[in-house]
Parts: structure tokens; sequence; C-alpha cells
């Protein structure tokens, strides 16, 4: 350790709040920061923000109304979260209040049998509704306690403009990739396929769904509909496949989340 | 800065007889959030929907951009009320952290730097309205003070990066010194004004404490 490295660090860190760094410079951050453990992550983020405040108050010009349409967007959005979640708090009580109670414990078993066997049928519909994907893509994102998110790295130069990023929690063993820049794809010749790695449980790859992209210039959200149990999921790969998708890929990676894996983990 | 000029006596007097840092718990709207009381969410919105909005928009020059970018402020903030602490930052400084850590983080995802765009498109007296949120936050006094002794080239260099969100290297060219340089001199007035802050933190502790 020389007083160079301390120094080095400390410019990352103020770097980390005050500016957006690179993946290479946030590596050796961290990497610093695991030689000097009496500094921390985000050191400086309270004292950026507060000297924020100071310059914002001294400047007329910044005090800006937001917009009152983003207002009531979020307003909005909440309540419906909101709402979601008393739904499921309430249904969670409901079924430990029913399961209290052993005759009901059985009937509720069987009731959830017949269930399972119609859902399964109902299961190759289950993006048939997109419309409240981002909502609960959100909703995901402020219930799970074990969310993981990664943005996507291009692997191809045809996919250097594709950028997004891919939440997934094990627990709710539910996630969403969101996407911009990727290029349109013919549903009759090719379907861009998603992969899921859960190298503790599976060798290969598990197949997390397929999927058509129509346009390039927005954002669109694809729920992740994985075709196995996942354990602990550690990099979602996507890959461009014939119609319908494939068991094993022969393909080339198109994108990768995160960057880099351990190439043992992955067989593609 | 002469709108934030501090009277002395009545800086001490507003430290003595309970600042936002002494506020109590059960006042603060985050600890509505947290406890999930009606309308709570709301108030959050009307009391610090345009400041985090005039924040995104130094971040983001692209309106859908910041738009989607506020409403994840929103929800951060949201998830995290639990964990506001009064004794640990005022209300505000803890809402603009998170504003300002999850703006940084956008626009590391969309990989591209910002460029600041004129924003004197929506003035309006409810300006007053931040002003006087922030007029009640001591601890960005103390800043404001700090920063007020501090040289000219040091105080826009710190405008620069922390409030206008140039990368260092934009503002090396902007101000025509070496990267190094603007690096050092970050790097040493922030470092300064957490000692004074800190230092100024401990006295208002004392001063409580009488």
């Amino acid at each position: 350790m020389c007083s160079s490295d301390k120094e080095l660090l400390l410019d990352l860190l103020v770097m980390q709040s005050t500016e957006a760094i690179s993946d290479k410079e946030n590596s050796e951050l961290q990497r610093l920061i695991k030689e000097y453990p009496e500094y921390k992550n985000y050191e400086f983020d309270e004292i950026a923000s507060l000297a924020h405040m100071s310059y914002h108050l001294d400047d007329n010009r910044s005090h800006v109304l937001m917009p009152s349409e983003l207002k009531s967007k979020i307003l909005n959005s909440h309540k419906r979260i909101d709402s979601l979640s008393l739904y499921r708090l309430k249904i969670n009580a409901f079924m430990r209040s029913l399961f209290d109670q052993p005759t009901y414990a059985w009937a509720i078993t069987a009731l959830l049998v017949m269930g399972i066997s119609f859902s399964m049928i109902e299961f190759k519909n289950y993006n048939s509704d997109f419309r409240y994907l981002p909502l609960e893509r959100v909703l995901l994102q402020s219930t799970s306690n074990d969310l993981v998110e990664y943005p996507w790295y291009s692997k191809k130069s045809d996919f250097a403009m594709t950028k997004g990023d891919i939440v997934w929690s094990n627990k709710s063993q539910k996630g969403f990739i969101k996407i911009s820049g990727m290029p349109v794809n013919d549903p009759s010749k090719n379907q861009y396929q998603i992969w899921i790695i859960d190298p503790l449980k599976y060798k290969q790859p598990v197949d997390g769904g397929v999927f058509n992209v129509n346009v390039t210039d927005q954002d669109i959200i694809i729920p992740i509909n994985p075709k196995l149990p996942i354990l602990n999921a550690k990099g979602f790969a996507i890959t461009l496949e014939q119609p319908g998708g494939v068991v094993v890929s022969s393909q080339e990676l198109i994108l990768t989340a995160p960057e880099i894996r351990p190439s043992s983990t992955f067989t593609l | 800065m002469a709108s934030l000029a501090i009277n002395q006596s009545n800086y001490l007097s507003k430290s003595m007889t309970g600042s936002i840092k002494t506020q109590k718990i059960e006042d603060s709207i985050l600890f509505s959030l947290a406890k999930e009381e009606v309308g709570a969410f709301e108030k959050l919105v009307d009391q610090y929907g345009n400041l985090i909005w005039s924040i995104a928009r130094r971040y983001l020059s692209n309106q859908t951009e910041a738009e989607d970018a506020v409403q994840e402020v929103f929800i951060a903030i949201w998830k995290s009320a639990g964990r506001f602490d009064p004794n640990k930052a005022s209300e505000i400084t803890f809402v603009s952290m998170i504003a300002r850590r999850r703006l940084i983080d956008h626009v590391r995802k969309i990989y591209r730097h910002k460029k600041l765009e004129p924003i004197d498109n929506c003035f309006d007296d409810d300006a007053l309205q931040t002003k006087s949120i922030l007029d009640q936050s001591t601890d960005v006094k103390i800043i404001s003070e700090a920063i007020n002794q501090f040289a000219e080239e040091d105080k826009e260099l710190l405008s620069l990066s922390i409030y206008q969100g140039y990368s260092h290297s934009e503002i090396s060219k902007l101000m025509n010194i070496p990267l190094g340089t603007v690096k050092t001199k970050l790097r040493r007035n922030l470092i300064k004004l957490r000692e004074i802050f800190n230092q100024d933190q401990h006295s208002i502790v004392s001063i409580n404490n009488v």
C-alpha cells in the first residue's frame, strides 16, 4: 500500500459521488476499498448532496416545477403498487389464517393441486397481457429483498446499440428484461431466446423463453419465463434461435448480463 | 449567496431550539411513509417533487429519461423511508442523497454524458416553497457558509462538478486546468467541507446538550 494508492482511492470515491464512473474505474475502486477498509463506498455522497443543495438554493434558475402529468403518473403508479402490495398482504394473511385450522388445510391443498393443473394449461398464455409489464416490473423491484439487477452487455457489433437491464428474484422465480435498440427479428425465421445460468443446479443454461422485437427506438419489457425452477441465477444471456427456441443452444451469444462470468458455468 | 447569509445569533438559537437535525422523527414525512400512513406518499411528492425534478434535469437532458428516473427515485425513497434517521441526516439531505445516487446510476446505465439544457422555461413563484424547505435545514446552511469561504475558482469547480454535473475531464477543458488539478482540488475541497461539517455537527450537539 502506498500513498498514491490512497490518493487514487479518494479520487475514485469523489468521482463515484459526482459523476458516472466506468466499470473499469468501479472495479479499481472496489479493489482499493478492500485494501483500505477504513473507507467505504459512497463516502462522499452525503457531503456532495449537501453541497448540491447549497448551490441549488443559491440558483434561482434551478427552481423548476415538476410537470403536473408526471406528478399524476407517479401518484397513480404508487396507488397501483400500493394496492397490489396490500392485496398480496391480505391474501397472505388470509391463507395463514386458513392453514391455522388443519381441517381446511387438506381442502386447500386439494384445490391448489387442481389450480396448478389448470394453470399449467394456461401457462402458454403467460405473456398475453403486456400492458401491466412495466407495473409488474416495478412491483418486483419494490417488493423483492433478493433482487439482482444487471445491465446488458453486447457481445456482437450488430448489437452495440442495444441497451437495457435485467431484474430477477430467485425467491419469486420471476424477472424482467428491459431492452432498447435491439434489431427487429422476423418471427417466421428466428426468435430471441433468454438463458438463465444457474451453475449450482444445472450444467446447461436454462431456457428463459423466447421473444420477438418489433420496435428498436423504445424500451420493451419482456418477462422471463424459466422452464425449470431456478435456485440461484448467476447470469443471463440472449441468443438468436430458430422459431420457438431450442433446448441447448449452439448459437453465438448476443447479450450477456453481467459482462463476465466464469466460462465453466456457461457452455453455450 | 446573499439569500443564504446567516445571522449568527439566529443560527445558534435555531440550533439550540431544535433544527432539522433535532427534529422529532414523528414530524417527518419519511417516518409517516415508513408507517404507511394514508397520504404520506402524496405529501412526499408535494414537498420534494420540484426539488427532485430540478436535480434530474441537471443530469438528464432528455425529458422522457428524466421522467423515468424521477419515478425510480420516488420508488427508491419509498422503499428506503424506514432507514431514515434524523440524528444522522436531515430529511432533505436523505432525500437528495437518494436522488443523486439514483440519477448518477441512471446516467451510468445509459452510458451517456449529460448536456446541460437551459431550464429557464418554467420559473414560478412556487420556487419559494423549495427555498423554505431548504431554509429549515441547518446542515445545508453549514455547508453554504463553508463554500462561501472558498476561493472563487474552488467554488466554480465545485459548482461545475457537483451541481451542474460536468465530468472531471469536461471541467478540465472548461476551466483550462489539468485534469489532475481538477481531481486534487475536488478531493481536497470535499474533504475540507466534510471536516467543517463534522466539526459544526459536534458543536451543535454540544450546544444542544448544555
